[in-house]
């Protein structure tokens, strides 16, 4: 019996372009429900001149730090399942364009596949600008999309010099950027989710729940995500690099920091 | 009779041009020129020949002298290492850049100028780093004006244009006599002051493209804060095409300062 067929059991596979507040929508979601809850997402289709953004764990990490008790939905294929009949398990998937088809022929064969191999068949499926049970507000139609990620694990951040980096990323220094995530490194050892989209008026800056002791650089995820058109990938790279701090400076950094909170924080 | 005065030109010569043609249309012969001629922009040695050859009386600002001394400001010169670098940066294009004979020119520059109640000073009185922002404590603003034997104080450094009127102050003293004899008090009232920023022809940073300077009228005391349009996209071709930081470009395109102000705006570099 594959997840879903269960009575009991709820998977939704949620869909939309991105910015739409697919993983804001899971989070109230999975905050919601009573029982166990797991969590992925799935890279959709690439229409032509509609780059994805890469799966870079951000989301997955949010919504882990938000709901500790959070299952990947891999773990079924991983052969580390474990499922109650009280379980919601929310698919998350990057989908430019409205589906042509009812349930689940409307997406590509990868994530058809994908789903066959975790065993997940959905129960509901539901479309960013299509069903009315989501909201609609930030959904906007994509005719052409560059996405552009860098890997940022083990860098930490300059406080002041990210706040000025990303105002010129959204406001349009390094391109026409209609969205930014991120996962990024402070020296006192905590991690922001900065969240941009171009129908917002403001960024999301959202701390994680859990911090790491502010000693050296942490292994954490940390990634930045920025899909738009013609962007600048070297003058972004350029500023990154300029805000970045060395082991030096972070460590003299953090012994200051150190030396004023004497208390050991959670680990990350 | 009117003069203008001029402040923060940071090597824009689009800008310098556009605001001297918009002082002569106006018929203005006296200039004065607060200072910052170069750092950021794409053609210090143009500008500096442009003040040069027009006979422009010009005091030393920050940048001027930074070139001449090395970069020794002490780290509240930046808001972030980001500000720093770029500062560092474009410091060391300008330094490489500008003619042994400019930069000697540069070194002559006095820190103020004065004519007759008129003090002017790139920063403030202490110090080309200081800035003297329109919100600043109405005693310590006070105190700036009045130490330099100033009435009207004409400054730049904060690329925001404005005109700030200290009155009503008054100083109270109160002295013990010899003796057993009761204290007395006194108080002093104090004449007017002005603080008059002139803004930035070359960076402006409120809210707007424009170049903004000053018009003075000595004789009503007058002050009038002028915007000039001038062609950004020049300016913002020669950043890009000399090598500076294209983001420079983007930020003067957008009326934004190239690096922000230090979080404690108010505090002297000590040197």
């Amino acid at each position: 019996m594959t997840r879903g067929e269960s009575l009991k059991q709820r998977v939704c596979l949620v869909s939309g372009p991105p910015g739409c507040g697919k993983t804001q929508w899971a989070l109230q979601t999975l905050q919601s429900h009573h029982g166990s809850c797991s969590y992925i997402r799935l890279t959709g289709d690439s229409p032509d001149g509609l780059e994805q953004g890469l799966d870079s764990g951000i989301d997955q990490t949010w919504l882990q730090d938000q709901i500790p008790e959070l299952l990947s939905a891999q773990r079924h294929e991983q052969g580390q399942d474990h499922d109650d009949d009280d379980q919601l398990t929310v698919i998350e998937v990057q989908q430019f364009r409205r589906p042509e088809h009812e349930g689940i022929n409307g997406y590509g064969a990868q994530v058809q596949a994908h789903l066959e191999s975790l065993q997940l068949q959905p129960t509901q499926i539901l479309h960013f600008g299509r069903d009315p049970e989501l909201p609609s507000q930030d959904t906007l139609e994509f005719s052409r999309l560059e996405a552009w990620h860098h890997s940022l694990v083990g860098c930490v951040w300059d406080p002041d010099s990210l706040s000025s980096f990303w105002f010129e990323l959204v406001n349009g220094a390094y391109g026409d950027v209609y969205r930014a995530k991120a996962l990024m490194n402070l020296p006192d050892g905590r991690s922001f989710f900065c969240n941009w989209m171009v129908s917002q008026q403001g960024s999301q800056f959202l701390p994680l729940n859990s911090t790491a002791t502010p000693k050296g650089r942490p292994s954490r995820t940390s990634e930045l995500v920025v899909q738009g058109k013609a962007l600048n990938p070297p003058g972004i790279q350029s500023t990154i690099n300029d805000c970045l701090l060395t082991d030096e400076v972070l460590e003299m950094q953090q012994q200051q920091l150190r030396s004023q909170q004497p208390t050991t924080p959670l680990q990350a | 009779m009117n003069h203008a005065v001029i402040s923060c030109l940071h090597a824009n010569l689009a800008a310098v041009e556009a605001v001297l043609d918009d002082i002569d249309a106006q018929g203005i012969e006296t200039i004065t020129c607060l200072g910052d001629l170069v750092g950021y922009g794409p053609q210090p040695n143009e500008v500096i020949e442009l003040v040069r050859q027009r006979g422009i009386p010009t005091c030393q600002g920050c940048w001027d002298e930074d070139i001449i001394d090395g970069l020794n400001a002490c780290e509240c010169s930046y808001p972030s290492q980001l500000a720093e670098r770029r500062g560092h940066r474009a410091h060391h294009w300008t330094a490489d850049t500008i003619t042994e004979e400019n930069k000697a020119f540069l070194a002559e520059l006095p820190m103020t100028l004065r004519r007759d109640k008129l003090l002017f000073v790139h920063g403030s009185p202490n110090s080309q780093h200081e800035y003297l922002l329109p919100d600043m404590n109405a005693f310590a603003a006070l105190e700036r004006v009045e130490t330099a034997g100033a009435e009207t104080l004409f400054c730049g450094h904060t690329h925001q244009p404005y005109v700030r009127e200290l009155s009503g102050g008054s100083i109270r003293v109160k002295v013990q006599q010899r003796g057993n004899s009761p204290a007395t008090e006194r108080e002093l009232k104090l004449p007017m002051r002005r603080i008059v920023n002139a803004g930035s022809v070359g960076e402006p940073r409120h809210g707007s493209t424009k170049a903004t300077y000053v018009v003075h009228n000595d004789d009503t005391g007058a002050v009038t804060i002028r915007e000039v349009n001038y062609d950004v996209d020049k300016t913002c071709q020669a950043i890009v095409q000399t090598g500076l930081p294209e983001v420079f470009a983007w930020r003067l395109s957008h009326g934004f300062e190239y690096a922000e102000r230090a979080e404690d705006a108010s505090h002297v570099c000590e040197r």
